[in-house]
């Protein structure tokens, strides 16, 4: 993979992380079965197909313009050095979440990242895959973390589930890929009173979170 | 701006609600001029599909001029006179890509509540609902259209909005219904519902080359106009036994396609029927399939059942058996609207298909909730009531 690439792969890792650290803001679903544990990290893997060429979906985050403004509404993003990253993922309720991570990319369509510094201790890969029959690219995603005492200290551990913002996260990511944007359907008009409207966007929270198409 | 809403199970109120704005690059604002009543909104206003929360503005087969565009619209301009296809595509997806509209991957903002149901999530449809996206609905004065240049066309002029508001779903559901049964000419067709999806799709199969459509309804005038505007045969199944006269009808052979086009609410005369209320009263059955039986024991050996009533959860005494024991081909599905409007549009331009003569309740929004009664009662020969939101 020649540098170019490299930077832009990484670029797209970097959104990734970024999409997760908003998504695990945003989840708020709890979950029935606890994930895999592999040498004291939940684990989970989750993919979803992207319809468009490898290329395609590595080229579409060269951008770095299109890139910010399809993460606008959730995140900032600041490249701190070579492979270092740090992200302010905007909380809806207000407030912010600061994230850094360390991006290494391991190969063509193949990278990994470490969250350094953030409130949970995250890491994961990505690889993308030729998808058959002429569907695009399977983003297949791994992630690992860990629930301790400093996930605890932040009141994390009923809350947030970073499975259910990877597979947020990861739909997305098709989306922004596929269309440019995501929809959010959060401020169209109603009859409800501002209560009844935050009580109807808690309900639209748990059928957001996690959903895959 | 005043908007038709739903404040609870059969009851609905107009209200006075914010305005839409942009919220994505692809959005565009309507000005709603001709906005439908439609089949599905009574499955939603009885609660036979859940999701619906008290404030919702209902209503998804509409028209009107567009009145703002987002950055990222290209196709559609401000002033466009635009019919809207009900269901939300992106135009980006696989589904959108190979034309199946209806299963987009992107238009549902709130996937998990069918995902959960049906295992995956299919397309966002406007005014429907909170399982199908909580888009806010075109009973209103104005409305926000995600993907404006997948989902709007421009109009032929010389068209009436009560016309051409049809291109929007009860058109394109009755072409796909009748796509469905690949007819090759000269087939029998039956058609189940005369409401406005059933008309269309009997027009559609005669389109296509049915050599005969008989419908089947128990609303005299329904069935009347049916013969009339389409020169259809019918079949009244409130004083006759459908399937001996459908077997007669054909000469023993039963119709090569059947068409469904009642949906979940399906009614009927006989112990069955009370038998299906009490389980979908009691919620052990959320369909009634009374029509879908009767379809699939009245096609002919090898045929075709195409259905487009909507359900939405699980039906009782299935006659599987049947399906599969006379090589029944099924085909199913919400329609794809983008895929249909244009081709529509041109034959409704060239005189081809006048809908028209659906739009037998012109109203103002403020009488929304008396419309909606005299639809689901179908009281003094309605088909469809359309609403008029810029009326005052
Ligand atoms: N697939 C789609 O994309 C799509 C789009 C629009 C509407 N729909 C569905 O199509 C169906 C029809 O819509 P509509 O607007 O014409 O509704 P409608 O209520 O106007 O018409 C339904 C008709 O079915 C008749 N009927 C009831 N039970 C019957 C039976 N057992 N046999 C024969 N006819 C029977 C009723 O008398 C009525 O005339 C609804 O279920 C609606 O949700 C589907
Ligand atoms: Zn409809
Ligand atoms: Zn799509």
């Amino acid at each position: 993979m020649s540098s170019s690439n490299a930077t832009r792969w990484a670029l797209a890792g970097a959104a990734t992380v970024t999409v997760l650290g908003v998504g695990r803001v945003l989840a708020r679903r709890r979950r029935r079965h606890q994930p895999d544990r592999v040498d004291g990290w939940y684990v989970v893997h989750r993919g979803i197909t992207v319809d468009r060429p490898v290329d395609a979906v590595i080229g579409f985050w060269t951008d770095r313009e299109r890139l910010d403004r399809g993460l606008a509404e959730w995140a900032t993003l600041e490249q701190l050095g070579d492979n270092r990253w740090r992200c302010v993922a905007s909380d809806p309720a207000g407030g912010g979440t600061e994230w850094r991570a360390e991006i290494t990319v391991d190969g063509p369509g193949r990278l990994s990242w470490r969250v350094t510094d953030g409130p949970v201790a995250q890491q994961g890969r990505v690889e993308l895959a030729p998808a058959p029959q002429d569907r695009g690219t399977e983003i297949r995603a791994e992630l690992r973390w860990r629930s301790g005492p400093v996930r605890r200290a932040l009141g994390l551990a009923g809350g947030g589930d970073p499975d259910i913002a990877l597979r947020s996260g990861l739909r997305r990511i098709k989306s922004l890929i596929e269309t440019g944007q995501v929809l959010d359907t959060r401020h169209d008009p109603s009859g409800r009173s501002p209560k009844q409207e935050q009580a109807t966007d808690r309900v639209r929270e748990k059928l957001m979170a996690g959903g895959r198409p | 701006m005043r908007a038709l809403c739903w404040e609870g199970v059969g009851r609905l109120a107009v209200r006075d609600v914010p305005e839409p704005t942009i919220r994505s690059g692809g959005d565009i604002i309507v000005r709603v001029r001709a906005s439908s009543v439609c089949g599905s909104d009574l499955h939603l206003i009885n609660g036979y599909l859940p999701a619906m929360r008290e404030g919702d503005i209902l209503g998804h087969e509409f028209m009107g001029e567009v009145v703002e565009t987002g950055p990222d619209v290209q196709r559609i301009k401000v002033g466009d006179r635009v019919v809207v296809g009900s269901v939300v595509a992106c135009g980006g997806c696989w589904y959108c890509r190979t034309e199946q509209y209806s299963l987009c991957d992107n238009s549902n903002p709130q996937p998990v509540f069918t995902e959960k149901l049906w295992g995956h999530s299919p397309a966002g449809i406007l005014g429907y609902s909170h399982a199908a996206g909580g888009y806010s609905g075109s009973h209103a004065e104005y409305i926000r259209v995600p993907f404006g240049d997948v989902g709007a066309f421009t109009v032929p002029a010389g068209v009436p909005d009560d016309s051409v508001v049809f291109a929007s779903d009860a058109m394109p559901t009755g072409w796909m219904a009748a796509d469905f049964c690949g007819l090759k000419g000269g087939e029998v067709v039956a058609v189940w519902g005369a409401g406005g999806v059933g008309q269309m799709a009997a027009r559609s199969a005669q389109i296509l080359g049915a050599e005969r459509v008989i419908v089947i309804d128990r609303l005299p005038e329904r069935l009347a106009t049916a013969a009339q505007r389409l020169g259809v045969e019918t079949i009244n199944y409130a004083e006759t036994d459908v399937l001996e006269a459908l077997r007669e009808l054909t000469a023993g052979r039963g119709p090569d396609a059947c068409i469904e086009a009642v949906g979940m609410e399906s009614h009927d005369v006989g112990p069955t029927y009370t038998y299906d209320r009490a389980k979908q009263t009691a919620r052990l059955q959320t369909d009634r399939p009374t029509s879908v039986r009767q379809a699939i024991m009245a096609c002919r050996k090898g045929g075709t059942v195409s259905i487009v009533g909507v359900y939405g959860g699980l039906v009782d005494k299935f006659p599987l058996g049947a399906a599969m024991n006379k090589a029944l081909v099924l085909r199913m599905g919400q329609m794809h609207a983008q895929r249909y409007i244009p081709m529509l549009l041109d034959r409704i331009a060239i005189g081809e298909i006048d809908p028209g003569y659906l739009a037998t309740h012109p109203m103002s929004l403020e009488q929304g909730a008396r419309g909606y009664e005299i639809f689901q009662k179908k009281e003094e020969g309605c088909l469809r009531t359309v609403l008029h939101p810029q009326a005052a």
